[in-house]
């Protein structure tokens, strides 16, 4: 498949890759798999557990992009020192 | 009307009519090449593209609508909080891809690159088709947004023409400044646009609840209020006369939620306008370090969705649960507040508008006029139709809204998520392998859009005969799902199917324009060759 080397040629960073896409997959996953926060308790300052845990969601999967935009900048790093 | 509000309203309109005009001047390049006026010159930075890209998926309409399903007592409504959240780490991981081929080939649509890939003008084609049909009902929902505001303001006259008047203007201008500054103008003025929404909405879920007795009040009231109308029209409900409503979503529902949630965050940046808005950005760090500051807007989203329930708390009476929140603004603000609150929604309208309307004219610009008319067409030519046609686009929008009915607009409008959708194998997949035969991904394509178009309009509502529901029972279960979810999967599978025998049969599947080194391109990369200069035009 063409993909395998569109990859590879000059890439050292596969392993942070990896870890990135495994840091991105919870963002992507819980907030579809909607049973888990269907329900009205626990409730939080007034607000059903299905709102204030989805707000809540948000927060979280900010936080896990940031930091996969900081692991990012560090493998485009690794990446450009391999061709120098 | 409400004299105070409106003068706040038509101020504020004014001056983002100014900067729209004055935009043309702003980060000054030829405006007669479509990297420049299309594209905003591919330069902007972080800051920018924020507002811009922030401005340009969360429409005007989407703060109407969404409070409104929730005001009318669908909980299903706030599915549009996991889209949001769903769509970032997608855009993350796919839009870079798309960003470093496109600016590596002068890429300037998606269909571009689908034509480049896979050495097919049929299935650009397709693609470009599928991009304008979807995007012109959504310019037109833009409309529909700032004719809500304007109706609750008491705005305009009451006889046919007098009535539409205001709507007319403020389209006639923004096609106007589109025209002159192109993609530069939505990008200035969304800072305004966005300021207001971010002011109004915080001082709303601040203010509000403190004002009807808080956020615990306006759970439990609407909790009451929505099961008491459960049991009066628990006969019409059974009868499936009316809608029951459910404060959350009931467990029936889970899988309507999740697919509705997965396929809109699918088809959000398969949308021209998406692109367009990506692709204007400076380098792939752009893109990502806006994946990880949009969900500031998804916070917004989500409490705007929740202005329906303070709605209902605040005894919010509206025929059309779209005037709920206007209403709301126009019962319990200041005068002077709710004019910013109508500003904040109307100028929420015309960015959008603005870029979808850019978007779609370079779709036709560059996938059906140059790839099969004019194949020669110069740089400057191509602007030179790109800005006509975003005006023919913004026109027949209002053609649509005020001579057809609105309710048709919205039907379209769920139709073109649908449709969309279908472009996302051939775009996104394409980003990764050329494993999938070109005739595969068109066959592929036409048999969901077919399925799509056919199972939408047989869905029935209490309200309507047709185009009732973006849900459907998916094949042999009972199950509701998202319809461009299921119309997707046949997509996937029909493409899989075809491409294996297509293959076997050794079919032509055409020479890929792009090598794999463009996928991971960036401007400062030592890999790429000098060859991004930003007035060196497309194509060249």
């Amino acid at each position: 498949m063409s993909q395998e080397s569109a990859r590879s040629p000059h890439r050292r960073s596969t392993g942070l890759w990896v870890l990135i896409v495994l840091i991105l997959i919870p963002p992507v996953v819980i907030p579809l798999w909607v049973p888990l926060y269907d329900k009205t308790d626990p409730t939080l300052w007034g607000f059903p557990f299905f709102y204030w845990f989805q707000f809540l969601l948000i927060l979280c999967s900010a936080i896990l992009t940031v930091i996969a935009y900081l692991l990012s900048l560090v493998a485009d790093r690794k990446d450009r020192g391999a061709d120098r | 009307m409400n004299g105070v509000a409106v003068s706040v309203l038509i101020f504020l309109f004014l001056v983002v009519t100014v900067l729209g005009f004055a935009a043309a001047r702003w980060r000054r390049a030829d405006l007669n090449s479509l990297d420049e006026w299309g594209l905003g010159g591919r330069g902007f930075g972080s800051f920018i593209a924020w507002f811009l890209i922030g401005g340009d998926l969360y429409t005007a309409y989407t703060f109407v609508a969404v409070p409104a399903t929730m005001y009318a007592g669908s909980a299903v409504g706030f599915f549009a909080v996991p889209y949001t959240i769903v769509v970032y780490p997608l855009i993350f991981l796919f839009l870079p891809r798309l960003w470093s081929v496109s600016h590596r080939h002068g890429y300037v649509t998606p269909a571009d690159f689908v034509e480049g890939r896979y050495n097919s003008k049929t299935l650009g084609l397709a693609v470009a088709i599928t991009g304008i049909v979807a995007t012109a009902p959504y310019i037109a929902l833009q409309l529909v947004g700032i004719q809500v505001v304007l109706q609750v303001a008491g705005f305009g006259g009451s006889s046919g023409f007098v009535k539409d008047l205001p709507l007319i203007i403020a389209f006639v201008v923004l096609a106007a400044y589109t025209y002159s500054s192109g993609l530069r103008a939505p990008a200035v003025i969304a800072f305004v646009k966005d300021t207001l929404i971010y002011i109004v909405i915080i001082v709303a879920v601040i203010y509000l609840p403190h004002k009807v007795g808080g956020w615990d009040h306006v759970f439990s009231t609407v909790q009451s209020s929505f099961a008491s109308f459960n049991k009066q029209n628990a006969g019409a409900i059974a009868a499936k006369q009316a809608s029951g409503k459910a404060f959350i979503t009931p467990p029936i529902a889970q899988w309507a939620y999740m697919s509705l949630a997965l396929g809109s965050a699918l088809a959000l940046f398969m949308y021209p306008h998406s692109v367009t808005g990506v692709l204007s950005t400076k380098n792939r760090g752009v893109i990502r370090r806006n994946a990880a500051l949009l969900p500031a807007y998804s916070f917004l989203l989500g409490l705007i969705a929740l202005l329906g329930f303070i709605a209902v708390a605040a005894g919010v009476k509206v025929t059309n649960p779209q005037q709920s929140v206007p209403q709301l603004f126009e019962n319990e603000f200041p005068s002077w507040f709710a004019g910013v609150g109508y500003a904040a929604i109307a100028i929420g309208a015309l960015v959008p508008a603005a870029i979808m309307s850019i978007a779609a004219a370079n779709l036709f610009t560059r996938n059906i006029y140059r790839a099969y008319f004019r194949p020669n067409a110069t740089p400057q030519e191509q602007a030179r139709v790109s800005k006509l046609v975003s005006l023919v686009v913004k026109l027949g929008a209002l053609v649509f809204v005020l001579a057809l009915s609105k309710s048709f607009a919205i039907n379209l409008q769920l139709l073109g998520g649908v449709w969309i959708l279908q472009t996302f194998p051939a775009i996104v997949v394409g980003l990764y392998t050329r494993w999938f035969h070109r005739w595969a991904l068109l066959a592929g394509w036409a048999a969901a859009m077919v399925y799509g178009t056919w199972v939408a309009y047989d869905q029935a509502s209490p309200v309507q005969k047709h185009f009732g529901s973006p849900l459907a029972k998916f094949p042999f279960t009972d199950t509701l799902v998202y319809i461009a979810c299921t119309a997707f999967i046949i997509n996937l599978l029909v493409t899989i199917v075809l491409t294996v025998i297509l293959r076997a049969l050794h079919v032509d599947p055409g020479v890929d324009a792009t090598s794999p080194g463009d996928y991971v391109a960036d401007v400062d990369d030592p890999r790429v060759e000098p060859e991004i200069d930003p007035h060196r035009p497309a194509h060249a």
